[in-house]
């Protein structure tokens, strides 16, 4: 289990360098540059782009990143906020986003739980109906559609919620926008905690453990939805990773300075530093969720961990 | 059965991180909402929305109307504009101009100070003005060192001579003398452009390039300070500031910004009444438009049609004439735009410069290039003609904004409508990308737009000198070259009524040539809540400006 661990987080770092590289490369193929500027002329241009080293061959200019990387130094913004640490934006924005992901993803998969397993264990009732019929509208509504609506009735008409986010309101600034994030991770959860509890409730071992005895939350937590969690932890990973890297439209809506709102302003305005941390952001954050599934797996089901501890040796 | 145990452990830990974490987040929220009702709005705190972020807090490398518009909320320069947009001193108390116009000797108001105490000098001006020149600080505006005509400026631009060159100096702590190289007439107009902001050298020293990143490492000598601030923040909190020589007449507490994109949400707040100051985007100034609370305020923004005359047809002086007076300006900006924008038959904006007539420019100057399909048709004919050709293909270059795309789909349209034989095809691309293959030369015809720096026609005038660097479609004139560069450092730079004059004459020059093609002159629209009263709004330079505001 440790080598395997190991071999996987070695692997995951080397995926890592491979896409800073490809993200530098293509980086290159952007049209114009941070600096083409109605008042900047030409020559400005070049004092500004030997400033920050874009002039060095390419080679050069990301060995120079990866070394100032390594050491938590993602470069200048030369845009979106002129010449400031690209890490300390991230800084303030990158933990905005992870809490209001973090608090969707806990909210929805939480409800969607007990949603799916009140839908198993009364099947075909009109809970049942219900459950699917709320999940079916949060799969199919996208959320920035939940968060105007939101935003319209709990934070305009009622004015129970703010509208607009600010430090001042602390956590309830996200009560909103985590609830308008939450739907999807609810409604997938819910489809698919129902879909295997119905399955894994009427197996066999189901049955010989009711037949045993247990009954009760005993038999649904420790018996049934153990084995029903694989597959939901399989649809989490990447609805975790899409959430904690923040909702592009949902923040925008909120005016939540997270990262998402962040990468569309980099990519307009050709603020490379910003753009190649934030990607790098995004993919270590999804793989470092993948890792997490994979040990999951391994932890929920000693079949899976069993299977890859032989194939590793 | 331990291995089992500890995987149960793990299982239900996991289980009930996740409850508890939820938990967390719901109790938390329950106690914040007792502490809701304090934050709701002070009675004296302005709340204004902008819908782009700060970029910078640096007077230096400052370039967008967010920011110019914080940063004058905490520093104060040599001068200020008034209401009228004419420029009245700040900083400087007493102003000596040398009768050739060459040195300026301002002395600076003893009780103005920073707020950590110590008192803003001659040398603070020195320091950030060298700042500004210096070619390694890469200042957008540093150029405008060079527009404000002091000695040396454009040789340290260039990196030909050092900072220390420059024609300022500090004759005692609050004496600054400036030479000039040529009289400039805007020249205390200029003193009121952010980029002339002074810093204090100790502190910026003391700060390195931390500064502007939190209240602590910004510095004010103006109206307001700053108390809550990060890099790209969406809100920003400012308190008054109390050491301010002039703090009596500020009657706000304080002000608030915050950054709103989507302008739906901006309305409902301001309907809310959570905002006192609100930005219209494109229809809702429409919807709003008859609302006691609208107010329209012109932009000095023109955007116009940039021919490359280096292209075959373009080259034509009848060609860019017919496609000139071939579209409806009019109906583009009162039908498509519907934001306050008017129909610019003009090169030098409305309301952008007074003359020493003290009339605006456009009230003496003439009209040129209006609609007129007949006009239009006839140059064409004319244009066939000379070029031995009858139908042209032109490529036009549109940023992908609404606005721009809406309205190059108008001119295509009626252009090939109103002239038969000329295609239109439009090319859509980020804003960036236009620059750049604008300034390569890259383009048959771009819209595109400029905003003044300073209130003089030469903020647009010396754009399509012979090779400007701006001059993007390569025009070129030598008795417009005579006007604009007599007009800088020349004879017409020592008289200021021939000048104007002369100014007026250039304006004629390119229009006739119809060296470019103008659209319109873009309008602002904002909503401001009733009890609110002195927001000075101005089309040049710093747009907004809160220091007589009251809000009852």
């Amino acid at each position: 289990m440790k080598k395997y661990v190991l071999k996987r987080v070695l692997m995951s770092v080397v995926t890592l360098m491979v896409i800073v590289l490809v993200l530098f490369t293509l980086m290159q193929l952007l049209p114009g540059s941070p600096f083409n500027d109605e008042r900047l002329s030409i020559e400005q241009q070049q004092v500004l782009m030997t400033k920050y080293g874009l002039n060095d061959p390419i080679p050069v200019q990301f060995f120079r990143y990866v070394k100032n990387m390594l050491t938590g130094d993602f470069g200048k913004s030369y845009t979106i906020s002129k010449d400031t640490d690209v890490s300390l934006l991230l800084q303030n924005r990158l933990p905005i986003s992870l809490l209001l992901g973090g608090i969707s993803i806990a909210l929805g998969s939480v409800v969607g739980l007990f949603l799916g397993i009140a839908a198993a264990l009364k099947h075909n009732s009109l809970l049942d109906s219900a459950a699917t019929f709320l999940s079916v509208v949060g799969v199919s509504i996208p959320s920035y559609v939940f968060a105007l609506g939101l935003s319209y009735y709990f934070g305009f008409q009622l004015g129970w919620f703010p509208m607009l986010y600010s430090v001042s309101d602390g956590l309830l600034a996200f009560a909103l926008p985590a609830v308008a994030l939450s739907m999807t991770v609810m409604a997938t959860v819910a489809r698919f905690t129902r879909t295997e509890m119905i399955e894994v409730l009427s197996s066999d071992y189901i049955q010989l453990v009711e037949s045993k005895g247990v009954s009760g939350g005993h038999l649904i937590f420790k018996h049934a939805l153990r084995n029903a969690s694989i597959s939901i932890i399989t649809i989490l990973g990447p609805l975790v990773v899409s959430l904690m890297t923040g909702s592009l439209v949902v923040e925008k809506i909120f005016s939540i300075p997270g990262i998402g709102q962040l990468m569309v302003q980099a990519i307009q305005s050709n603020d490379y530093n910003v753009i190649l941390a934030l990607a790098f952001v995004y993919s270590a954050l999804y793989i470092f969720v993948m890792l997490g599934v994979d040990i999951m797996y391994g932890v929920l089901d000693p079949r899976i961990r069993l299977a890859k501890e032989d194939s590793n040796g | 059965m331990t291995k089992l145990n500890k995987k149960h452990l793990l299982v239900s830990g996991l289980a009930s991180l996740l409850v508890l974490s939820a938990c967390g987040g719901e109790t938390n929220e329950e106690v914040d909402s007792s502490a809701e009702a304090d934050t709701s709005s002070d009675s004296q705190v302005l709340n204004v929305q902008v819908d782009v972020e700060v970029a910078s807090m640096d007077p230096q490398i400052a370039t967008d109307g967010t920011s110019f518009e914080v940063i004058a909320n905490t520093i104060d320069g040599l001068y200020q504009v008034d209401a009228d947009g004419n420029p009245i001193p700040a900083l400087a108390e007493t102003t000596d101009k040398s009768e050739d116009g060459l040195t300026y000797t301002f002395k600076i108001r003893e009780d103005a100070e920073w707020t950590n105490g110590e008192p803003v000098t001659a040398q603070d001006f020195v320091y950030s003005w060298r700042r500004l020149a210096n070619p390694e600080t890469g200042s957008e505006y540093g150029y405008i060192m060079g527009i404000a005509g002091l000695e040396n400026a454009n040789e340290v631009l260039a990196g030909e001579k050092a900072p220390e060159e420059l024609g300022v100096t500090a004759l005692d702590e609050k004496t600054l003398e400036v030479k000039l190289a040529n009289p400039v007439p805007y020249f205390e107009s200029l003193m009121s452009f952010i980029s002339f902001y002074p810093l204090n050298e100790e502190f910026m020293n003391e700060v390195g390039d931390q500064y502007g990143t939190s209240p602590d490492t910004l510095l004010a000598n103006g109206a307001f300070e700053i108390t809550s601030y990060e890099p790209a923040a969406t809100t920003i909190q400012l308190e008054k500031n109390e050491s301010y020589y002039d703090a009596e007449s500020i009657e706000l507490e304080g002000m608030k910004y915050q950054v709103i994109k989507d302008s739906q949400q901006a309305m409902l707040s301001y309907q809310n009444g959570d905002l006192d100051l609100v930005t219209l985007a494109g229809e809702q100034v429409d919807l709003f438009k008859d609302d006691p609370e609208f107010v329209n305020t012109q932009a000095g923004y023109l955007w116009y049609i940039s021919p490359n005359t280096l292209v075959e047809g373009l080259e034509n002086e009848n060609l860019r004439k017919a496609l000139a007076m071939s579209f409806d300006k009019e109906q583009i900006a009162e039908t498509v735009l519907k934001d306050g924008s008017s129909a610019a038959d003009y090169v030098i904006p409305e309301g952008l410069a007074t003359g020493p007539d003290g009339k605006d420019f456009r009230e003496t100057a003439d009209t040129y290039l209006a609609y007129d399909p007949e006009a239009a048709t006839e140059a064409f004919e004319v244009a066939k003609e000379e070029t031995g050709q009858d139908t042209f293909t032109f490529g036009l270059l549109v940023e992908d904004t609404e606005s721009a795309i809406n309205v190059s789909q108008v001119l295509k349209s009626q252009i090939e409508d109103t002239l038969d034989g000329v295609t239109i095809e439009i090319e859509q691309m980020p804003k960036k990308t236009r620059l750049d293959r604008m300034k390569q030369g890259d383009y048959d015809l771009g819209l595109t737009r400029w905003g003044p720096d300073y209130a003089d026609p030469m903020t647009y005038l010396d754009l399509w000198v012979t090779d400007g660097s701006n001059n993007d479609g390569s025009w070129s004139n030598e008795e417009y070259d005579e006007i604009v560069f007599s007009a800088i450092d020349g004879d017409l730079s020592l008289d200021t009524e021939a000048r104007w004059e002369a100014l007026k004459e250039a304006e004629a020059i390119i229009m006739d040539e119809a060296g470019v093609l103008p659209v319109y002159q873009k309008g602002n629209a904002v909503m401001m809540q009733d009890n609110v009263s002195g927001v000075d709004f101005h089309a040049v330079g710093l747009s907004r400006v809160y220091k007589n505001v009251v809000k009852e």
